[in-house]
C-alpha cells in the first residue's frame, strides 16, 4: 500500500492529460470532450483516496520526491511533490468536488457553444489546484498558486462577451494578483534567509532560530497577505462576490474545493512559520474574525441567491483563517476541519442554487419562492446544506463551526469566540432568509415554469448531501479521529513544540449557545420570511443608512475605485503629456539644437577663402594646443 | 562537421539570400517572398547547430575565429622600429550570446514568415531584412570592438529604410527619429571606444580590440589602481558612457521616446524584430561592454542602475495604462520589461545577471508574439485603436486565445519565460536591495493591469456586427503563433535549455563584478 504515494504525481497528471486533450480536439469532441475531463477526475479520485489510505495507515511517513529543475547561483530549485496528511486529505477533497461539479456540468452546461472549452478550462483548474497542494516547496507552490488564479479569470470570464463577466474576470486577476506580490515578496525573502524554497528546510531554520524574529513575523504576513488574496479576506475580498459571473459550477468550484482553498491551505502547509511569530498568527486571526463579522453582515441584505452565497463563502473562510489565527493543535484541526466540511456544503449550496437558476432564468430571491413544490429534490439538499453551514446537529457544519469556537475558547480568546457566535448568527439568519424566500411560500415574480433538474444535476447533488451530512462524524468531540491524525507527524511536531499537546475541547456551555444562536437566526428569518409576525424592515427601518451600508457592501468597491483606480488613470494621463512635451520634448530641443549648429555650418561654406584659412588656422592651433596638454602624441608607449 | 567556422557561417549565411534575390526579377513577387522566407532557414539550422555544439561546462569563448586582418601604422618609437596596431577579424561566443544567436535566428524566421503580408517592393524588403540579419548576428557572434561597432551600425542602416518605406502613415517621421536617437547613441559608444583602445596602450600592453584581451587589461588591479592615480573618475566616466549608449538602445528612462514612434509606425514584421531583437542588442551592450570590461565601475553605479530599472517598470506600466493604441500599449510595455533587465543587472550577483539574459531571451520571443498578434487584428480590421476593437474572441477565437496567452506570458504567470525570467531578476535584487526591489515589484501588479485591460477590451465584450465575418488565423499566420509560443512555454517549464550554458559564463563575470567568489 506504501507504494501508492510514490503514484500521487499521477493524481494531477491526468487532469492535465484532459487539458491536452481537448485542447487538441475540443472542436472534433464537442460535447464528448465533458467525458474526457470527467474520466480524469475520477481516475485521479480514485488514486486520492489510495494515497490518503495509505498515508491513513497506521505508521505511515511522508513521501517526498524532489527532481532537479533549475540551478540559480549556487543552489538548485527542486520540483517534485510530496504527501502529508494536510495535502492528503486535500487531495481527496480537491478530486471529489471537481469530480462532481464536472458530472453536474454535463447537465448545467448542455448547449453551450464553448462547451469543450469549459471542460478545458475546467480540468487546467483541477490539476492546478491538485499540483499546488502536493508541492513539496514554496516556488513550486506559486506556480501552480498562479495557474489556478488564471483558471478562475478564464472560467470567471467564460462568458466573455457580457461586459460583467469581463469585469469580474478582470477584478478576480488583479486583486488575487496584489495578495500574489506579497506572497512573492515573502517566498524570496524566506529563499535569502534560509537558502531554499523547500518547506522543510525553511521549517528547520526557524526551528533553529535561523532566522530574526522581525524576518518570521515579516516572511509570515507576507505568505499570509497571498493567503488574504485567494482567500478573498477582508480587504481583498471583493473580486470574490462577484467572480459568480462564471458559470454556476465555476462558482461552486472556486467557492468550494479550488481557488479559495488554497489560500487556506496556504496558511496551513506553512503552519510552523506562522507558529514562530505570535504577532503573525494575531494578524491572521483577527483579519480572519473581522472578515468573518464583516462579510457576514454584508450578506444580511443581499437579494441575488448567488451573491448571498459567495458572501457566505467569505464570511466561512474568515471563520478558517480566525481558527488558524489561535495557535496550537486546536486552532489548526478546526480551520482545515472546516474548510473540508465548508468543501461539501458549499459547493453543495451552490450546485443546487445552480439547479434553481438553470430551472427558472433568475438569481433575484425576490422573484422566487414556493420552488419545493416543483423542485423538492432540490429544495431538500439546499435545506442540508443551510443546515449545515447554520452549524446544527448532528449535520457536519456543527461539528467543524463547534471545534473552531472550542479552540477560540480554550485558548482564552474570547473576543474571538464573541465574533463567531455572532457572525453565527448572521449565517443561520441569511441562510434561512435565503432558503425561506426562494423555497417557500409562493412564487413571487420570474416567467419560467419552474421544474427539476435531471438527473445527471441531481445525483452530484444528493452525493454532497450525504457528505454535507455525515463529514463531520470524522471529528467529533467523542472521537477526535482527524485531529488525532493531522495533529501527528512533522506538523504536529512543531505545534506541539509551540503550544504543547493540548487538546482540550469547548466547556459544554459553548457548544449549546452555538446551538442556540444558530436556531435563533433561523427562527427569525421563519418569524420574518414565513410566518410575517415581524416585519423584515424592524431593524432597518430607524436606520435606514445602515441598510444601505450592508446592501451597497461598505461602499468598499466605491473607495477602491477612487482611491485607487481613478489616482492610476490621472497618473497616467499625467505621465502622458510629460513623456510627450517634456521627455521628447527636450530632445526636441537637442535635435533642433543640431540642426542649428549644422546651419552655422553651412553659413561658413561661403566660398570665401578667408574664412577657410581662419578655420584651418583655427584647427591647428588646437591641435597644437592640446597636444602640448597632453605631453606628445600617444605613440604606445 | 568541423565547427571552426561556425560563427561566420551564420552571420553571413543571410548573403544568400540576398544574392538568390538579386537576380530574381522584380515582378516575382511570390517567389520573392519565398526566397525570402527560406533565406532564413540557413542561418536558422546553423544557429540550431551552434546550440547542439555549445559546450556548457567551458567558461571561455567557444568556436573562436582570429584571423589577422589590418594593420594600422600609428607612430615611430625611438629606435626608429614602426609601431603598428593589428585589428583582427574575431568571432566566438559564451553562454551569453549563443542564446541571443538563436534567438534571432528564431525570430528573425518567424519575421520572415510574418513579412508574407507585405505588399510593395518585395525584393529591396527582403534584401535589407537579410542585411538587418547579418548585422544583428555579427554584433552577437564577434569578439572584435571595430566589428561590434560595424555590425552595430549596419543594422541601422536597413532597418531605417524599412521602418521609413514600409511602415506605416508616418513612417518617415519614425525613421528619422530611430536614426538619430541611435545615431547619437553609436556616436558616444564610439567615443568610447576610441578611449577605451587609446587607454590600453598606456600600462605597456599590446594595442588590442579584443573585447576579451581588452577586458583582461581593464579589470587587472594593476590598471585600476594606475587609473585611480592618474585620472580617477575616468574609467567611470567611460563606462558610464557605454551605459547612455546602450541604454539609449535598451531603452533606459528618459532616452525611450524614440522607441514609441518605431513600434506604432514600422511595419509589423519589423516591429516584430525591433521589439525582438534590436532592444536586446542594449542589454548585449550593456553587460559583455559596460559591465563587462567595468565591472568595478558598474559595481558602484549598482544602487542608480535599481532605480532606473525601477522607474523604467513603473513609467511604462503607468503609461501602457493609459493608452488607445495597442501598440502604444506594447511599446511602452517593453520600456517596463526592459527595466527587469536593468534590475537583474543591478542586482550584481548570478540570479540576477541570469534573470536579466532570461528576460533579454524571454521578451525577445514575447514581444515578437505580441505584435505578430497586433499585425493579425490589424490585417483584417486596420485598426489597432482600443476603442475601435472589442469582441474579436467570437469570430477569431483561435487568434484571440494566442494573443490572451501571449498577454499572460508577458505579465509573467508560471509556465511561460516571463515568469523565470522577472522571478529570478526580483530573487537576485532583493539579495542586494530589497527595498528598491519592493518598489519594483508593484510592476507585477500594473502588469497585469495594463495589459488585461489592453487584451480584454479587444477580445472580450460585446462584439459589434462589423468584426462578424472576420477570418481566424490563416496557417501561414498560425505557425509562427505556434513556434514562437512554443518557445516561451520550452523556457518556462524547462528552463535548465538557457540556465545551462550560462552557468559557466556567469562564473567568469560574476566573481570579478562582485569582487568576492560569488
Amino acid at each position: 500500500m506504501d507504494t501508492i504515494m510514490q503514484y500521487a504525481w499521477l493524481i494531477p497528471l491526468f487532469p492535465l492529460l484532459a487539458f491536452v486533450l481537448i485542447v487538441s480536439f475540443g472542436r472534433q469532441l464537442k460535447e464528448t470532450a465533458a467525458y474526457l475531463g470527467i474520466v480524469a477526475a475520477a481516475i485521479s479520485f480514485v488514486l486520492s483516496v489510495f494515497t490518503f489510505w495509505a498515508r491513513f495507515q497506521e505508521g505511515a511517513i511522508d513521501y517526498k520526491l524532489p527532481v532537479e529543475w533549475l540551478q540559480i547561483g549556487q543552489s538548485v530549485v527542486e520540483m517534485g511533490f510530496e504527501i502529508n496528511q494536510l495535502n492528503a486529505m486535500m487531495l481527496v477533497i480537491v478530486t471529489l468536488v471537481s469530480l462532481l461539479v464536472q458530472i453536474y456540468s454535463r447537465g448545467y452546461m448542455h448547449g453551450d457553444e464553448r462547451y469543450p472549452v469549459f471542460y478545458q478550462y475546467l480540468s487546467l483548474f483541477t490539476f492546478s489546484m491538485l499540483g499546488l497542494v502536493i508541492s513539496p516547496n514554496l516556488l513550486q507552490v506559486y506556480i501552480f498558486w498562479e495557474l489556478v488564479g488564471v483558471c478562475s479569470f478564464l472560467l470567471v470570464g467564460f462568458y466573455y462577451f457580457k461586459p460583467e463577466a469581463k469585469a469580474a474576470a478582470k477584478k478576480a486577476f488583479i486583486v488575487t494578483r496584489i495578495g500574489d506580490v506579497g506572497l512573492f515578496i515573502g517566498i524570496i525573502l524566506l529563499f535569502w534567509w534560509t537558502g531554499s524554497f523547500d518547506y522543510s528546510v525553511i521549517f528547520n531554520a526557524i526551528a533553529a532560530d535561523r532566522l530574526e524574529p522581525w524576518m518570521t513575523t515579516l516572511a509570515a504576513v507576507l505568505i499570509f497577505v497571498g493567503a488574504v488574496g485567494k482567500s478573498g479576506q477582508f480587504p481583498l475580498h471583493t473580486w470574490l462576490p462577484d467572480a459568480m459571473e462564471g458559470p454556476t459550477p465555476v462558482s461552486a468550484l472556486i467557492h468550494a474545493a479550488t481557488m479559495v482553498a488554497a489560500g487556506v491551505y496556504l496558511v496551513a502547509a506553512t503552519y510552523p512559520l506562522f507558529l514562530a511569530s505570535p504577532t503573525a498568527l494575531n494578524v491572521v486571526a483577527y483579519v480572519g474574525a473581522f472578515t468573518a463579522i464583516f462579510a457576514a453582515s454584508i450578506g444580511l441584505t443581499q437579494r441575488d441567491i448567488k451573491r448571498v452565497l459567495a458572501y457566505s463563502t467569505v464570511s466561512q473562510l474568515g471563520y478558517m483563517m480566525m481558527a488558524l489565527g489561535v495557535a496550537g493543535a486546536a486552532g489548526y484541526v478546526a480551520g482545515t476541519f472546516h474548510l473540508m466540511t465548508h468543501a461539501f456544503f458549499k459547493a453543495l449550496l451552490f450546485l443546487a442554487a445552480g439547479s434553481v437558476i438553470h430551472a427558472i432564468h433568475t438569481q433575484d430571491i425576490f422573484e422566487m419562492g414556493g420552488l419545493r413544490k416543483k423542485m423538492p429534490l432540490t429544495a431538500g439538499v439546499f435545506l442540508i446544506g443551510c443546515l449545515a453551514i447554520a452549524g446544527i446537529p448532528p449535520f457536519s457544519g456543527f461539528f467543524s463551526k463547534e471545534a473552531i469556537l472550542g479552540a477560540a475558547y480554550s485558548a482564552h480568546r474570547m473576543d474571538l469566540l464573541w465574533v463567531g457566535l455572532i457572525a453565527a448568527f448572521f449565517t443561520a439568519f441569511y441562510m434561512f432568509r435565503l432558503y425561506f424566500l426562494t423555497f417557500a411560500g409562493e412564487r413571487r415574480g420570474g416567467s419560467a415554469e419552474a421544474h427539476e433538474s435531471p438527473a445527471v444535476m441531481t445525483v452530484p447533488l444528493l452525493i454532497l448531501a450525504v457528505l454535507a451530512v455525515v463529514a463531520g462524524f470524522v471529528n467529533t468531540p467523542f472521537a477526535p479521529v482527524l485531529h488525532q491524525w493531522l495533529a501527528s507527524g512533522s506538523v504536529g511536531a512543531y505545534i506541539a513544540e509551540a503550544s504543547g499537546g493540548e487538546t482540550a475541547h469547548a466547556a459544554l456551555w459553548v457548544q449549546v449557545v452555538a446551538v442556540l444562536v444558530s436556531l435563533l437566526g433561523i427562527g427569525l428569518a421563519y418569524l420574518m420570511y414565513v410566518k410575517r409576525s415581524v416585519a423584515p424592515d424592524l431593524l432597518v427601518r430607524p436606520v435606514p443608512w445602515l441598510y444601505q451600508l450592508s446592501y451597497r457592501k461598505y461602499y468598499v468597491d466605491e473607495i477602491y475605485h477612487a482611491v485607487f483606480v481613478r489616482p492610476l488613470r490621472w497618473l497616467g494621463l499625467f505621465l502622458n503629456l510629460f513623456d510627450r512635451y517634456i521627455v521628447d520634448g527636450l530632445v526636441a530641443l537637442l535635435a533642433s539644437a543640431t540642426n542649428g549648429i549644422g546651419a552655422l555650418h553651412a553659413r561658413l561654406q561661403n566660398g570665401q577663402v578667408q574664412t577657410y584659412g581662419f578655420v584651418v588656422l583655427l584647427g591647428l592651433v588646437l591641435l597644437v594646443a592640446g597636444f602640448t596638454v597632453l605631453g606628445g602624441i600617444p605613440n604606445g608607449q | 562537421m568541423d565547427n571552426s567556422m561556425l560563427l561566420s557561417l551564420i552571420t553571413f549565411s543571410p548573403l544568400l539570400a540576398i544574392l538568390v534575390l538579386a537576380f530574381v526579377p522584380k515582378r516575382y513577387g511570390g517567389i520573392i517572398k519565398q526566397i525570402g522566407i527560406l533565406g532564413t532557414l540557413l542561418p536558422l539550422v546553423l544557429s540550431l547547430m551552434l546550440f547542439a555544439n555549445f559546450d556548457y561546462q567551458l567558461d571561455e569563448m567557444q568556436f573562436v575565429e582570429h584571423v589577422p586582418w589590418i594593420e594600422v601604422p600609428i607612430g615611430a618609437g625611438a629606435g626608429g622600429e614602426l609601431f603598428t596596431f593589428p585589428i583582427s577579424y574575431d568571432m566566438g561566443v559564451d553562454g551569453i550570446s549563443m542564446p541571443l544567436i538563436v534567438l534571432t535566428a528564431i525570430v528573425g524566421t518567424m519575421a520572415a514568415v510574418a513579412s508574407w503580408q507585405i505588399k510593395r517592393r518585395l525584393k529591396e524588403y527582403f534584401l535589407l531584412f537579410h542585411l538587418l540579419l547579418i548585422g544583428m548576428f555579427g554584433v552577437f557572434a564577434t569578439q572584435n570592438l571595430l566589428l561590434f561597432f560595424i555590425f552595430f551600425e549596419l543594422t541601422l542602416i536597413p532597418a531605417y529604410f524599412l521602418i521609413g518605406i514600409w511602415g506605416f502613415s508616418e513612417r518617415e517621421r519614425a525613421a528619422n527619429k530611430f536614426l538619430i536617437y541611435n545615431g547619437i547613441g553609436s556616436a558616444i559608444m564610439l567615443l568610447a571606444f576610441i578611449a577605451i583602445i587609446w587607454l590600453v596602450p598606456q600600462v605597456n600592453a599590446d594595442p588590442t580590440m579584443s573585447m576579451t584581451e581588452l577586458r583582461n587589461v581593464l579589470t587587472s588591479p594593476d590598471f585600476q589602481a594606475m587609473m585611480e592615480q592618474m585620472k580617477p573618475g575616468f574609467l567611470f566616466g567611460l563606462f558610464l558612457a557605454l551605459f547612455i549608449a546602450f541604454g539609449i538602445k535598451l531603452p533606459i528612462f528618459p532616452f525611450h521616446t524614440w522607441m514609441l514612434k518605431v513600434h506604432v509606425q514600422a511595419p509589423v514584421p519589423v516591429v516584430m524584430i525591433h521589439s525582438g531583437i534590436l532592444l536586446k542588442m542594449g542589454a548585449y551592450g550593456l553587460i559583455r561592454l559596460g559591465i563587462g570590461l567595468f565591472p568595478e565601475q558598474a559595481y558602484s553605479f549598482a544602487a542608480w542602475m535599481a532605480v532606473l530599472g525601477v522607474v523604467n517598470i513603473l513609467y511604462g506600466a503607468v503609461l501602457a495604462f493609459v493608452q488607445n493604441d495597442l501598440k502604444m500599449v506594447m511599446a511602452y510595455s517593453s520600456i517596463s520589461h526592459m527595466g527587469i533587465v536593468l534590475l537583474g543587472f543591478a542586482a550584481m550577483n548570478t540570479i540576477g545577471f541570469q534573470g536579466a539574459i532570461f528576460q533579454t531571451i524571454s521578451h525577445g520571443f514575447i514581444s515578437a508574439l505580441l505584435f505578430l498578434m497586433i499585425g493579425v487584428i490589424w490585417e483584417r480590421v486596420e485598426t489597432s485603436q482600443i476603442d475601435e476593437l472589442g469582441g474579436l474572441a467570437k469570430s477569431m477565437p483561435f487568434a484571440s486565445g494566442i494573443l490572451l496567452t501571449a498577454a499572460m506570458a508577458s505579465l509573467g504567470l508560471p509556465g511561460m519565460s516571463g515568469f523565470i525570467s522577472e522571478f529570478l531578476a526580483f530573487l537576485g535584487l532583493f539579495g542586494t536591495m530589497p527595498v528598491i526591489g519592493s518598489i519594483g515589484v508593484l510592476g507585477i501588479i500594473l502588469t497585469a493591469v495594463y495589459l488585461l485591460r489592453a487584451v480584454l477590451r479587444t477580445t472580450f465584450g460585446p462584439m459589434p456586427d462589423r468584426f462578424q465575418r472576420l477570418a481566424d488565423a490563416q496557417p501561414l499566420e498560425v505557425l509562427p503563433m505556434i513556434v514562437l509560443l512554443g518557445f516561451i512555454i520550452l523556457l518556462g517549464i524547462y528552463p535548465a535549455v538557457l540556465s545551462d550554458p550560462l552557468q559557466e559564463t556567469l562564473k567568469t563575470i560574476v566573481p570579478i563584478v562582485t569582487g568576492i567568489g560569488g
